[in-house]
């Protein structure tokens, strides 16, 4: 299995309800777009296919001829963050020529490789720095279906901050069970997991959850960068960070919908880098921020009121 | 915010304008981005010093984005990749600076096609996701890349959009100027084709001038008395035709002095120019610096 | 203290698809325009003399495919009332059910071709118009969004047109169209599903009629229900063909409407419409779920359906 997840703040001042983000998901008519709303609100669309006939990256520089469907799906969670996903299962096919499109078509989310690779060649390719230009593209399908959920007219573009989107790279192998993350260049994460049963329905969840958790990450990060506590006057600095307080910090709320058999991956990512670990520091980093400001400006007025 | 940078005319100083407009607002702690998409001469690299893209670039940049030969177009990082120095360390409190060059060979567009249209409504959506700023650098005259901008720009009616005219200060740059925006075919004109509102859209465009000769400049010290008062014929003359033109200052931005750097070289100013080696003169960062502080300024672009 | 496992569901975020009741065939006795009617009752009687051998040929092959020989076959006939209308349903329903009846064939269910179109809220036309997804050339890696010419398919790459070139560029040299799946030589095949013309969307006879294939397979839902459910017949019919419903079951006790495959008996002239069905359906990304229900239940009773739509149908043409 190999797949990408876009994660971006949606383009609005506001969260925006239930209702909106099931208007903006309705993809395919006839379709519903399921709503959960414990423990977080989160809308997912229907799944849409895109064909593809390309090349498949891989570790080696073999060249490998994938045909097939990706499966692809948007969603908002809490109203405020977008993502973009799509994953397609790579299998060995059953002819060395391309089939006709029907045989494709009974087959979705599934690429059929034409000739012989390597599981594990591919998904070194996949999760390459740079995979080569006419390779599979997850992350341009991906982006789509953001872009698609970001030009509804229904937005208001006031987004109360800018922040670049994060492109998770996943592929899943079978295996011993192993998790290898890394952050890259330009917003790019690669994620390679080993699983017993990596073609698991749950495993793209697990892993949109994971951008999703990423992206949050990454942002306050860049928040509090740019706002520098410390460097510049306290009620400036609190003044950028509020930002975070009003919009993101309550978004935080990891493995949400990941299925008990892949909890364990959530797990061995909070023991190494720590996700919760090194938010919860951010947080309390903010909100000490914002508190000391607060009562900075409380404790200004109250002398001038002398 | 999107910010298109045009000028009537070639060579008035658009792109080192823009340039060090984007590279100030960053410094200022926005993070921003310069769009390439004079066409015809996809050379902005060098303002930059990034001399991989001193022609454009060969990995795919807005040319083949726009034709839809790349997902995105090849994006550089200012502040990591620029080849001068000074450049490459970002100060404590800068956003980023990106740039996205044309393609090395890229040349105009003939026609605006559906296809060009929409990836270039996905490419401005996604960088004002992303960017404080985005500048894009038009071509010179009515372009192709203007007339694209104004139909995109149409289609994202929620994104925030600012036109930069810019001309010398002489008698023929400011009256081309002027019919730039409001004559025939020009911004208005096209605009309203493409569904804007020519009252809104004229709110929404503000005139820089560039290579101005003030009175008091070093630069005119040892002139006689009467070259000064024929200067100040000529500039008072100036003053008239430009507000005649609905040119002069009410619509004005800002203006940038002559500078002798500039003058030699199209490059970005650092404060080390000014402060170091002093090469280039301290007015000049002051009024790139005032330019990027208005251009996101609200106040500077309240109705007339 | 051992943890409680809990369990928790929200309905909203449930998706059901409801199963529809199948035949093992069903079986198209003709499709008719409204000028074939004009053309006199010889042009009916003909259609269904020529359809009658193999509508019992295929219901007795499909009685000895079916362990325990109880094969439902259902039939139905599909009028046109979309691009052109001709006489009255109270008028025009009795010949065309008598008529069948002189040449030994029983018609089950009726249908109106504007039901592919819309039937009531639904718009059955739209539902498969979102379920496209094209057949991808070569070097087609996502990137950019999937080459289409609106309001067409095809299945391959069309002959480059003079494109975009810059200026000073190099220009484009004709190249032939290509099929994707060729063998040695292309059979490229381009279809108009629709046209927008004077803002008012109008469909192509091959979609209909594809749309119409994906109803007798019993492989559209909206909102998890069929968007089409045959109605019961009343004592006369309507004066006016849009009182008339989408679907009417003629024969009470007749076999379900939706069946695992489709056999049509139809004049050859529709030989081209059909090869155009055939491309779009191979493009059609039917529901995951209703695929799996037909598939498990075809094979709970022990008649293995084909992997691909395409291939569950089948044709006469007389
Ligand atoms: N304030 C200034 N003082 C002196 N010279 C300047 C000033 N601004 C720009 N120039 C110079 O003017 C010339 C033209 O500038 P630039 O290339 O930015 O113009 P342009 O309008 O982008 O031209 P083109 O239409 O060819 O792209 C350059 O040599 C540049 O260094
Ligand atoms: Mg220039």
């Amino acid at each position: 299995m190999v797949g990408e997840v876009q994660t971006g703040l949606l383009q609005n001042s506001g969260e925006i309800p239930d209702s909106l983000s099931t208007e903006l998901l309705a993809l395919v008519r006839g379709e519903r777009v399921r709503v959960f709303r414990r423990p977080i609100a989160y809308a997912v669309s229907p799944d849409r296919l895109t064909g593809v006939d390309c090349h498949l990256a891989s570790a080696s520089g073999a060249r490998v001829r994938g045909v097939g469907t990706v499966l692809s799906r948007a969603s908002v969670t809490g109203g405020r963050l977008v993502q973009g996903s799509s994953q397609v299962r790579v299998t060995r096919g059953t002819s060395n020529r391309r089939l006709a499109w029907s045989h494709y078509m009974a087959r979705p989310g599934v690429v059929e490789v034409v000739g012989k690779a390597r599981a594990a060649d591919l998904a070194g390719g996949f999760t390459l720095d740079a995979p080569p230009a006419e390779s599979l593209d997850l992350g341009a399908v991906s982006a789509r279906f953001v872009d698609v959920v970001q030009s509804s007219a229904r937005l208001d573009r006031r987004a109360p901050f800018r922040m670049a989107r994060t492109r998770f790279r996943w592929t899943a192998e079978p295996g011993e069970p192993d998790v290898r993350l890394q952050l890259r260049g330009d917003n790019v994460r690669t994620l390679r997991l080993t699983l017993p049963d990596p073609f698991a329905p749950g495993v793209a969840e697990l892993c949109e959850d994971l951008a999703l958790h990423d992206w949050l990450l990454t942002a306050l990060i860049e928040i509090v960068r740019r706002a520098r506590p410390g460097s510049v006057a306290r009620p400036e600095a609190a003044a950028r960070l509020a930002p975070a307080i009003d919009h993101i910090l309550h978004l935080w709320m990891p493995a949400a919908r990941v299925q008990d058999s892949l909890l364990h991956v959530w797990e061995s990512l909070e023991h190494r880098p720590g996700f919760t670990r090194q938010w919860q520091s951010l947080v309390n980093r903010v909100r000490d921020h914002v508190t000391v400001a607060l009562l900075t400006v409380a404790g200004g007025d109250g002398r001038s009121g002398d | 915010m999107l910010i298109f940078a045009i000028s009537d005319k070639g060579g008035t100083g658009r792109s080192v304008t823009s340039g060090n407009i984007v590279y100030r607002r960053s410094l200022q702690g926005n993070d921003v981005c310069y769009v390439d998409f004079d066409f015809g001469s996809p050379t902005v690299g060098a303002i930059f010093s990034i001399s991989e893209a001193e022609r454009g670039t060969r990995r795919g940049g807005t040319h083949r984005y726009l034709q839809g030969e790349v997902a995105e177009p090849h994006r550089i990082d200012i502040w990591a990749e620029s080849d001068r120095e000074g450049l490459r360390v970002k100060p404590p409190g800068a956003g980023q600076l990106v740039l996205y060059p044309g393609d090395e060979g890229g040349g105009e567009f003939p026609t605006l096609t559906e296809e060009l249209l929409r990836q270039c409504v996905r490419l401005f959506s996604r960088l004002d996701e992303e960017f404080d700023l985005v500048m894009v650098d038009l071509s010179a005259g009515r372009s192709f890349a203007a007339h694209l901008a104004l139909a995109a720009t149409a289609r994202l009616p929620g994104v925030h959009s600012r036109w930069l005219v810019f001309h010398r200060w002489t008698r023929q740059h400011i009256i081309a100027a002027a019919g730039l925006v409001n004559g025939e075919r020009g911004l208005l004109d096209v605009g309203a084709e493409h569904g804007h509102d020519p009252a809104e859209l004229a709110d929404r465009v503000r005139f820089v001038r560039t290579a101005v000769l003030e009175q008091d400049s070093a630069e005119l010290a040892g002139l006689r008395p009467t070259q000064l008062a024929w200067l100040n014929d000529c500039d008072r003359e100036l003053r008239e035709l430009s507000a005649r033109h609905k040119v002069g200052r009410t619509r004005m931005l800002g203006k940038v002095p002559l500078d002798p750097v500039l003058q030699w070289r199209e490059q970005l100013i650092s404060d080390e120019d000014v402060l170091a080696s002093q090469i280039a003169n301290a007015g000049t960062v002051a009024a790139f610096d005032d330019l990027a502080k208005k251009v996101v300024d609200d106040n500077a672009w309240e109705g007339l | 203290m051992t943890p409680v496992n809990a369990t928790f569901g929200e309905v909203a975020a449930e998706r059901r698809i409801a199963s529809s009741p199948l035949s093992h065939v069903s079986i198209e006795l003709g499709h008719l325009y409204m000028e074939d009617f004009e053309a006199g009752p010889d042009r009916l009687r003909q259609q269904f003399r020529r359809a009658e051998p193999w509508a019992s040929t295929a219901r007795r092959s499909w009685q000895e495919r079916v362990p325990g020989g109880r094969a439902r076959v259902s039939t139905c006939f599909l009028i046109d009332d979309y691009f052109s209308r001709f006489s009255t349903p109270a008028e025009l329903i009795p010949v065309i059910v008598e008529t069948a009846a002189d040449s030994g064939l029983t018609i089950d269910y009726l249908a109106r071709e504007s039901a592919c179109a819309r039937a009531g809220g639904v718009e059955p036309a739209k539902l498969v118009e979102d379920r496209l997804v094209a057949d991808p050339p070569v070097g087609t890696n996502g990137s950019r969004p999937p080459a289409r010419e609106t309001g067409w398919l095809c299945n391959g790459t069309r002959s480059p047109v003079a494109g975009v070139v810059q200026a000073m560029g190099v220009a484009q040299k004709w190249r032939p169209p290509a099929q994707n799946a060729k063998r040695g030589h292309s059979v490229f095949v381009d279809v108009e599903l629709w046209n927008d013309d004077d803002g008012e969307r109008t469909w192509s006879c091959p979609f209909l009629a594809a749309v119409w294939q994906l109803l007798r397979l019993g492989m559209l839902r909206d909102d998890g229900r069929p968007p089409v459910v045959p109605q019961p017949r009343g004592t006369t019919f309507p004066d006016d063909w849009a009182d008339l419903p989408p679907i009417i079951r003629l024969v009470p006790s007749a076999a379900p409407f939706a069946a695992y495959t489709t056999l049509s008996v139809l004049s050859s002239r529709f030989m081209p419409v059909e090869l155009a069905v055939r491309t779009i359906l191979s493009q059609v990304a039917v529901d995951a779920e209703v695929l799996g229900q037909v598939v498990s239940r075809s094979e709970d009773e022990g008649v293995p359906l084909e992997d691909e739509l395409v291939d569950r149908l089948s044709y006469v043409f007389t």
